[in-house]
């Protein structure tokens, strides 16, 4: 009897585990299972966010690939993904390679380039890009000065996408943060051998620092890819989804469907459209990194 | 267990959304001790008027606290909007006219005011004005002014280039014509949230063809030919340099509004179509007296059919408010008392309320853009608009459809039949 006080001195019983998960557990209940399993089953309603809402099974889904506005903002959703993603990955690992070098003053440069991050895209951002894209703005005052034609970068559809991809691009903190902490990972000795054996600084990247950051890199690239899907605040704020719908993602569409169309019930089977499209692309991704990894323990052997 | 939690989770779910039918908070018909919350939108100039007149309200009954919100209209929609769904809107709301199918199609997503008469004087409005505010027969909400869309000119960009405001719509083409020159606009028209665009073309094609764009309980008026004419006359606009084109207007502002553009500051967008109880904050970016209203365009032979009003604000009390006698003695207050009114003035329009109304008159404060609008307004035969037409959903079709004929991404046929389509099957819709 003693003993067994002196193993379990607070008399922990049988719940007291579940008691000291009970608030994660709660809190996982409470705002990620009951959204999720509500979204869905009002993602087979009609449903106006005011009125009971009206069991209507499939036909969500069904409009939903009738739909021009829907499948529109699909296609301009995957474009921008597949335009920003490749670029901010190699944006912030050039960066966090130039941020790895031993120099003075590092980690000022550091956390300058982790500001715009924290920016995200507010008011004053959206400010600040309307005074540098704007017809007489910063960047065709830069772009005649170098003797080339101004763009209409919010007017022309073709051009849109692009302030909005500038913006996040610009806003590449994390992943470099993340590139940043797996570069310092990587052993100077590797780099130092190689040196000895004559290995050029490009040749070092490609042997050296690309196939140890192959992880990371991947990390890197599913998180973006996720963030990039789900993009609403900056085309809300800077473009407002045009011109001609040229940046109108899905996250705006849900958006406009939920509150400003009141439709809610299409809003939620359009966010599980959306939960399906990232979940078919990342699922894709891992595919293919896959293959590669298997690939190369092919040839190891 | 693990059907149950899926079971409970999913009842719950259900019974969470589709609030129950309200029961109001009924009147105790005392005034007592508390605290409201109250919201609305608009410029700065109303901003300041309201915060004023609460503060005069706030002398007068300190016990009873009004805790103001306020903003731009873009958004404000969607803020109100989240915050029914949830029922955490405040007790005293502006509210626009579309809200009341939008939020109370059965008359119940509103206080029905006809239970706090004895706080809440409505004598002082006219049947038909009283009558806008009613959803499914119930007293919805009480319409602050009554006010339609007219021009608002640059007069220093007009004399400087010895021009005369257009009365009909040859001489604003002709202006167009003639300003194209020195690169400058007669007006301006938006696809934003105020859609100015259609709303123009619509008005023009009412007044040609005599037939209304939409009924007051939501029939398309138009025919397919009428949209396709009013696709037509917009495109004519842009040709003509009378507006900018879209291309040409979000490249040179971006998305910001007209009153906050450097074009329309500078006087190159020399004109604006725009609500009489909302043309102070174009007023406020000028210098003072530079905006002057003109003249509501017609035919040139006598025709100045088709142009529109409606009650341009509404206040209305929220369903789940606790303090029902207060709320509505609040309301009284904002639309009855001569004193709130001299405060507010203007700021919402030519307030219908005959005593305030009476008031401002009295003390020669009836003047200035909104007056001078609502005069013009008042002679002529106007349609009201159906609170349809004002539906978010509608606004993006409409300019939708102007967006594909400003980039000729579309002629104006194939623009014309699609948005025919769109809007009846969404009518459809709505009354299904």
């Amino acid at each position: 009897m003693k003993k067994r006080v002196m193993d379990n001195p607070v008399g922990v019983g049988k719940y007291t585990g579940l008691l000291l998960i009970a608030p994660f557990i709660a809190g996982f209940f409470l705002f990620t299972l009951y959204p999720f399993v509500s979204s869905f089953i009002l993602g087979l309603t009609d449903w106006d966010g005011i009125r009971p809402p009206r069991f209507i099974g499939l036909d969500n889904y069904a409009d939903l690939l009738k739909n021009s506005r829907t499948l529109d903002s699909l296609r301009v959703t995957l474009k921008y993904t597949l335009i920003l993603v490749p670029l901010k990955l190699a944006v912030s690992l050039l960066t966090a390679m130039v941020l790895n070098l031993e120099m003075k003053g590092m980690g000022v440069y550091r956390t300058i380039f982790y500001i715009p991050s924290i920016l995200g895209s507010n008011l004053a951002v959206v400010i600040m890009w309307q005074f540098i894209f704007t017809s007489d703005g910063l960047a065709n005052q830069l772009l005649e000065a170098v003797g080339l034609a101004p763009v209409g970068w919010y007017g022309d559809p073709a051009h849109a996408m692009g302030m909005i991809v500038l913006l996040r691009l610009w806003e590449f903190g994390s992943a470099m943060i993340i590139f940043l902490n797996a570069l310092r990972d990587i052993p100077r000795e590797y780099y130092d051998a190689a040196k000895v054996d004559g290995c050029g600084k490009i040749r070092c990247f490609f042997a050296i620092t690309l196939p140890l950051l192959k992880d990371v890199i991947f990390l890197n690239l599913v998180l973006q890819v996720i963030a990039a899907m789900q993009e609403f605040n900056a085309p809300y704020m800077i473009t407002g989804g045009g011109p001609m719908g040229s940046t109108y993602t899905v996250g705006m569409l849900i958006y406009d469907e939920m509150f400003r169309y009141r439709n809610a019930g299409y809003a939620n089977a359009l966010s599980w459209v959306l939960f399906a499209a990232i979940t078919a692309v990342v699922l894709i991704l891992f595919r293919i990194t896959g293959k590669i990894n298997g690939n190369g323990k092919e040839e190891r052997a | 267990m693990k059907k149950f939690v899926l079971l409970a989770l999913c009842t719950a779910a259900l019974s969470a959304c589709g609030s129950a039918p309200a029961s109001f908070t009924s009147p105790d018909h005392t005034l007592d001790p508390c605290t409201l919350r109250f919201s609305w939108w608009g410029g700065d100039d109303r901003h300041q008027a309201t915060l004023d007149a609460i503060a005069l309200w706030g002398e007068r009954h300190p016990e009873i606290e009004i805790i103001p919100e306020y903003g731009g209209w873009d958004g404000w929609t969607e803020k109100v909007s989240s915050q029914l769904s949830g029922s955490t809107e405040p007790d005293v709301m502006q509210i626009n006219y579309d809200w009341l199918i939008s939020f109370s199609p059965d008359g119940g997503g509103f206080y029905d005011l006809g239970l706090l008469t004895d706080q809440l004087d409505l004598s002082q409005f006219g049947d038909e004005v009283i009558s806008f505010g009613v959803s499914n027969g119930i007293l919805n909400a009480v319409p602050v002014s009554i006010s339609g869309r007219g021009l608002f000119y640059n007069s220093d960009t007009y004399r400087r280039y010895n021009a005369e405001y257009p009365a009909t719509w040859d001489d604003l083409i002709a202006l167009g014509d003639r300003f194209s020159e020195y690169g400058i606009y007669p007006i301006d028209l938006d696809i934003q949230s105020g859609g100015t665009a259609w709303y123009l073309a619509v008005v023009y094609v009412q007044q040609t063809t005599g037939r209304d764009f939409m009924t007051l309980d939501g029939e398309l008026g138009f025919t397919e030919d009428d949209i396709r004419a009013a696709l037509d006359f917009y495109k004519l606009l842009e040709e003509h340099h009378v507006i900018r084109t879209i291309d040409v207007r979000t490249d040179e502002d971006g998305t910001a509004a007209l009153y906050q553009s450097p074009e329309f500051i500078d006087g190159r967008v020399a004109g604006v179509l725009e609500w009489g109880s909302s043309v102070g904050k174009y007023e406020l970016t000028l210098s003072d007296g530079v905006l002057e209203a003109g003249p509501l365009l017609s035919d040139g032979e006598g025709n100045c059919t088709g142009w529109m009003i409606k009650p341009s604000l509404l206040y209305a009390i929220s369903r789940n408010t606790e303090h029902p006698d207060e709320a509505a003695a609040f309301l009284d207050f904002m639309l009855n008392d001569p004193e709130a009114a001299e405060i507010l003035g203007t700021s919402r329009g030519i307030p219908v309320s005959k005593v305030a109304e009476e008031h401002l008159e009295s003390t020669g404060m009836l003047t200035g853009l909104a007056q001078e609008n609502d005069s013009l307004l008042e002679v002529l035969d106007t349609v009201t608009i159906s609170p349809y037409m004002e539906l978010p959903r509608m606004k993006q079709m409409y300019n939708d459809a102007i967006e594909k004929v400003s980039y000729g991404a579309s002629d104006t046929s194939a623009a014309a039949a699609e948005l025919y389509s769109g809007i009846t099957d969404y009518l459809a819709r709505l009354k299904r």
